[in-house]
């Protein structure tokens, strides 16, 4: 384990990157901190670490130090400045930018170039932050783990024999190990939230349609979302105000208003009321777990929410419709490349397709159609008189690469399979959720506190986590490459 | 000891979809099945499509928070 190392002192090149991306973009705006003085602190540490940890796959070094350079200019020519002027980037391998190859994670698209630019990167560069590259992520997004059989296993910061969480693998584990100020990551199944748990660093999944996915690899139509790896809730509040909101591109993008999601980080959060869902996702939680997820509970007590414990008899048909859709969906759009190109998918994701392509068409129906249904049983059973619901982000402690690997050993497939089984009912939901970090296991790898709350409450999972990370400091925790 | 259901389930995929079983995981992959057919079978009857149109995106809409 690589023992934690305090972010408080944040004076010279090592401490810039170890500022939260709202403390970097307010430096910058105030004249404290140059865009390139900063892009340079980045480029340091992926230079040291990155070797170890594995979470680029393209580095444009020489783009991101003239974008720098730009920004220095404009702010010292008195232009208007965007939120995040200045802050350096980089994304998960799957967002497209017109005449970028995006792999995807995979060799099938190793070479493919992007026609077109997607919204969220468009609407990031407007926001006047730096793009530094791409990461590494599960082959087509579809691991929780963090195996790459392409690009190499990307590693746990923390401890590098360790699971970095997936799919967005290169994204947490870079956040985590201070590469950058932030990262988009996908989430489907909970590849936002579970290596934002893994790595210790904070992500958010939004309502379903509430950021728009126009230029983004298809996973799951019905169930992926956008949305950023960070180091805190503030950060994520910044950074979803800058991408949320409908685009002509993404008929399926919500036409709700974007509200000021800063504004709402108020700090208090005296009589919020949290239901704990006792159903399914403390089954079989281990012990360091529970404990930490307790103590969370306890600080947001002491701080005034009112916490407690229900069931929701709705958990078994979202667990069973959760697994049917985005099966049947990954198996349809991969549906050619199964067919002509199956040596080409490591083992765990052709796997993982395969079985997709034996659930009956009408079970596929009867899930979306029960989608609603269901969304209105939970939302009844677990937040009528509630405004958020806690569960534990990942049930067991942080597990090895080498615990997880399908490809080594096919008996591996429960262990692998159960690491997102606390994440992938929301998405069924389509509930806006966060994961923040709430502890460290014996082990010394992070643990995550997940919490959700009503379809476009952003705002409100956003206040909660905020209050939390005000009183404590899990996220401010670097491992010690 | 591999289910009963996994050799027919592979020949019913590469006849409806033409994708043959890729290695050994993907086998025991639907040997995970069971389960799931355990679970969607206890589900019968209790849920049935309902009368009245709805959808999922209608029901993210009017479960908003209040006021917002």
């Amino acid at each position: 384990m690589n023992a934690p190392v305090s972010t408080a002192a944040t004076t010279g090149a090592s401490g810039l990157a170890m500022l939260s991306m709202t403390e970097a973009a307010d430096a910058f705006a105030a004249g404290e901190a140059t865009a390139t003085a900063l892009t340079e602190a980045c480029l340091a540490r992926i230079d040291a670490h990155d070797g170890a940890v594995n979470s680029v796959i393209r580095l444009d070094r020489e783009a991101a130090l003239e974008a720098a350079a730009a920004a220095d200019a404009a702010r010292a020519a008195g232009k208007p400045l965007g939120p995040l002027a200045g802050v350096p980037m980089m994304h998960k391998d799957m967002y497209y930018r017109a005449g970028k190859v995006s792999t995807c994670g995979s060799k099938i698209r190793r070479d493919f170039v992007a026609p077109k630019t997607a919204t969220v990167l468009q609407r990031l560069d407007a926001a006047g932050a730096i793009d530094m590259g791409t990461l590494n992520m599960a082959e087509f997004a579809q691991n929780p783990t963090g195996h790459n059989a392409h690009f190499g296993d990307c590693h746990n910061p923390w401890d590098l024999a360790y699971c970095t969480g997936g799919s967005s693998s290169g994204s947490g584990a870079g956040v985590a190990a201070r590469f950058f100020y932030a990262a988009l990551g996908s989430d489907t199944g909970g590849s936002i939230r579970l290596p934002a748990t893994l790595c210790g660093v904070t992500g958010l999944k939004a309502t379903q349609t509430r950021v728009p996915r126009t230029g983004v690899m298809p996973l799951s139509f019905s169930a992926d979302n956008v949305g950023p790896l960070v180091r805190t809730a503030r950060d994520a509040a910044r950074f979803l105000g800058v991408t949320a909101g409908r685009c002509p591109g993404d008929p399926t993008s919500a036409p709700e208003a974007v509200p000021d999601y800063e504004a709402a980080l108020t700090g208090d959060i005296r009589g919020l009321r949290i239901a704990v869902c006792e159903t399914s996702f403390l089954d079989g939680a281990d012990a360091p777990v529970v404990a930490a997820f307790e103590a969370a509970l306890d600080v947001l007590q002491a701080q005034g929410a009112v916490v407690t414990r229900r069931s929701a008899a709705s958990m078994r048909a979202i667990n069973a419709y959760t697994a049917v859709i985005s099966r049947v969906e990954g198996a349809a759009i991969h549906a050619n490349w199964m067919r002509e190109h199956p040596g080409d998918y490591a083992i765990h994701l052709s796997s993982r397709l395969f079985g997709g392509y034996a659930l009956p068409a009408h079970l596929y129906v009867e899930a979306l159609s029960r989608r609603g249904p269901l969304l209105r049983q939970f939302v009844a059973e677990m937040l009528d008189g509630f405004d958020v619901v806690a569960t534990p982000t990942l049930k067991t402690r942080v597990p090895t690469l080498a615990e997880t690997d399908i490809d080594a050993d096919p008996a591996n497939w429960a262990r692998f399979m159960a690491v997102s089984a606390n994440t992938r009912p929301f998405n069924y939901l389509g509930l806006p959720t966060i994961s923040l970090p709430c502890g460290f296991d014996d082990r010394g790898l992070p643990i995550g506190l997940q919490l959700a709350a009503r379809p476009f409450a952003e705002a409100t999972v956003l206040r909660a986590a905020d209050a939390f990370q005000q009183v404590t400091d899990w996220h401010r925790k670097a491992p010690a490459l | 000891m591999e289910p009963e259901l996994v050799v027919p389930t592979m020949e019913a995929i590469r006849r409806w979809s033409g994708v043959a079983v890729p290695n050994a995981a993907a086998r025991a992959g639907l040997a995970d099945h069971a389960a799931l057919i355990a679970e969607l079978a206890a589900l019968r009857g209790s849920m049935v499509f309902e009368d009245e149109p709805s959808s999922f995106e209608a029901a993210l809409r009017d479960l908003k928070e209040a006021g917002r």
